[in-house]
């Protein structure tokens, strides 16, 4: 569904991310790993069209979707949920989710499925964005995401500034969603969350992959297990 | 002092409607436009000269404040258009120069081409008792044309999925772009709709005094105030701003003198700044 091939993309000076494969195939879950600054918000910002690549390709979809910007992306099939959320602040619940669907009028079987997954929301419907807890605008950010009727749910880092008990909910939430046949990728530092949801996974370090493999494989890698999850 | 304040909210809802214009130029893209006033003075000329060669009034107006939004579209579509691959602080200060530049030239231009004409849409028949106090037909007709204005922008903006994704895109830009909403287009259509809008200010303020082809700079300069006062991108900041200077403006001038009103008007919007840095209601950056 996803392809990358030979990505590379960066800043003014110098790429930060280096000659990047990966691929997603309908209805799996996969996961990029890495520590903080090893390049995954600016590959998943490469893929999705806010940062222009400097080098490779992006296939999604059976279309070439490289150099396309991230509002006619969105209309394939393809949401992005940044670390930061990017909500609108000063509208409320059901604006942000009404948006999400933007340009058509929002789907009622779409936005009672968001508020089935994320109750909080559907009581808070009046309320505005920016005045929400971190955990609330989380689920926000992808019942936004959910109202465009994704094929594929990228999601960079996720549990960012969440407590233990949130990030869980949230990857309860992706869980669910999974099972249902969504395909996602997500970004994550908390490993062991990730790994519970995903099929596969990339470790990313200094903006290039080092391994890949599935997720129980990566579970039993030594040096993985190291660095992402805390054991010598 | 009854006639003051009602004569300044008379002005003030025109203020307040010129202002949403310049707020919302600037909200969604970042484009402080001087040449907003004279924008306004072109409907008015458009409107009389065509007037002048026998069509009816209302004719005559639709097409200048076309005049007006196709007027914000070819400027979007040309000399703006350099701004577009610039962001923030570089964008809004070569959109002061642009702009400014624009408006000495529509200035120069209309100055060489009309140096007398003027538009005055004076409405007849007798003043009509409001809270004891008469009031011009002009007036009140100016000002039921501008609430009338008021709520429709307003009732786009909050229910229409189209105002919503032009709010959206003052909100958080790249929250927009992930929901599919292309920055340009909106700013376009803004730049367009500011247009339709300060036509429409040309026009209601020509049935309350004439606006005659020097008036750009004085409608620009109030509509900054109010913009400033109501706060940088804030619609319903700015339509409240205009309503509260203009009746500080209508009774400065009625206790003090006109020549005072624009001085302290000023002091009005500094002392905002000093204690609200963002205007009234404005987005904090």
């Amino acid at each position: 569904m996803l392809e990358v091939r030979g990505l590379s993309a960066g800043y003014e000076g110098g790429d930060v991310v280096h000659d990047v494969d990966l691929r997603v195939d309908e209805g799996e879950a996969v996961m990029v790993i890495g520590s903080n600054g090893a390049g995954k918000t600016t590959l998943f910002r490469a893929i999705v069209g806010l940062r222009p690549a400097s080098a490779g390709r992006v296939h999604f979809a059976g279309d070439d979707i490289t150099g396309s910007p991230a509002q006619e992306v969105v209309r394939l099939g393809l949401s992005f949920v940044p670390a930061e959320r990017h909500l609108f602040p000063r509208m409320t619940v059901h604006e942000n989710l009404a948006l999400g669907a933007y340009p058509s009028r929002p789907d009622p079987d779409t936005l009672t499925m968001v508020f089935d997954l994320f109750p909080r929301l559907a009581e808070r419907r009046r309320q505005l964005a920016g005045t929400m807890s971190g955990g609330e605008q989380q689920m926000l950010a992808i019942g936004r995401a959910l109202m465009a009727k994704p094929r594929l749910l990228v999601l960079d880092e996720p549990t960012t500034g969440l407590a233990p008990k949130l990030a869980a909910e949230a990857y309860e939430a992706l869980n669910t969603l999974r099972g249902r046949g969504l395909t996602v990728l997500v970004a994550e530092q908390q490993v062991p969350l990730a790994m519970a949801l995903c099929d596969r996974g990339y470790v990313l370090e200094g903006g290039a992959i080092t391994k890949e493999g599935t997720s129980a494989d990566l579970a039993d890698d030594p040096e993985v297990r190291r660095a992402y999850l805390g054991v010598t | 002092m009854t006639a003051s304040i009602l004569d300044g909210i008379v002005l003030g809802l025109q203020f307040g409607l010129l202002a949403t214009g310049l707020t919302l130029m600037y909200g969604l893209g970042g484009i402080l436009n001087l040449a907003y006033g004279q924008m306004a003075v072109v409907s008015a000329i458009v409107t009389v000269s065509i007037m002048e060669a026998g069509l009816p009034v209302v004719p005559a107006a639709a097409i200048g404040i076309a005049v007006g939004a196709l007027l914000g579209f070819v400027l979007d579509q040309t000399v703006f258009r350099p701004l577009y691959s610039l962001r923030g602080e570089a964008r809004v200060l070569l959109s002061l120069l642009l702009s400014l530049g624009v408006a000495l030239m529509i200035d120069g231009f209309l100055n060489w081409l009309f140096p007398l004409k003027g538009l005055s849409l004076f409405i007849g028949g007798g003043a009509i008792d409001v809270f004891g106090e008469p009031m011009r037909r002009g007036s009140l007709l100016a000002s039921g044309i501008t609430i009338v204005a008021m709520g429709g922008l307003v009732a786009f903006f909050r229910f229409t999925t189209l105002g919503r994704a032009v709010r959206s895109v003052i909100e958080d830009e790249e929250g927009a772009r992930l929901v599919g909403i292309d920055p340009r287009k909106m700013l376009r259509l803004i730049l367009l709709l500011s247009g339709g809008i300060a036509g429409l200010v040309a026009l209601t303020r020509s049935m309350v005094a004439p606006v005659d082809v020097t008036a750009g700079f004085g409608i620009t300069v109030f509509a900054l105030i109010v913009t400033v006062v109501g706060g940088l991108g804030s619609i319903t900041g700015a339509l409240a701003a205009g309503i509260i200077l203009g009746v500080i403006n209508a009774i400065a001038a009625s206790a003090i003198g006109t020549f005072m009103s624009l001085v302290i008007l000023l002091v009005a919007a500094a002392v905002t700044i000093l204690v609200r840095p963002a205007g009234l209601l404005g987005v904090k950056e």
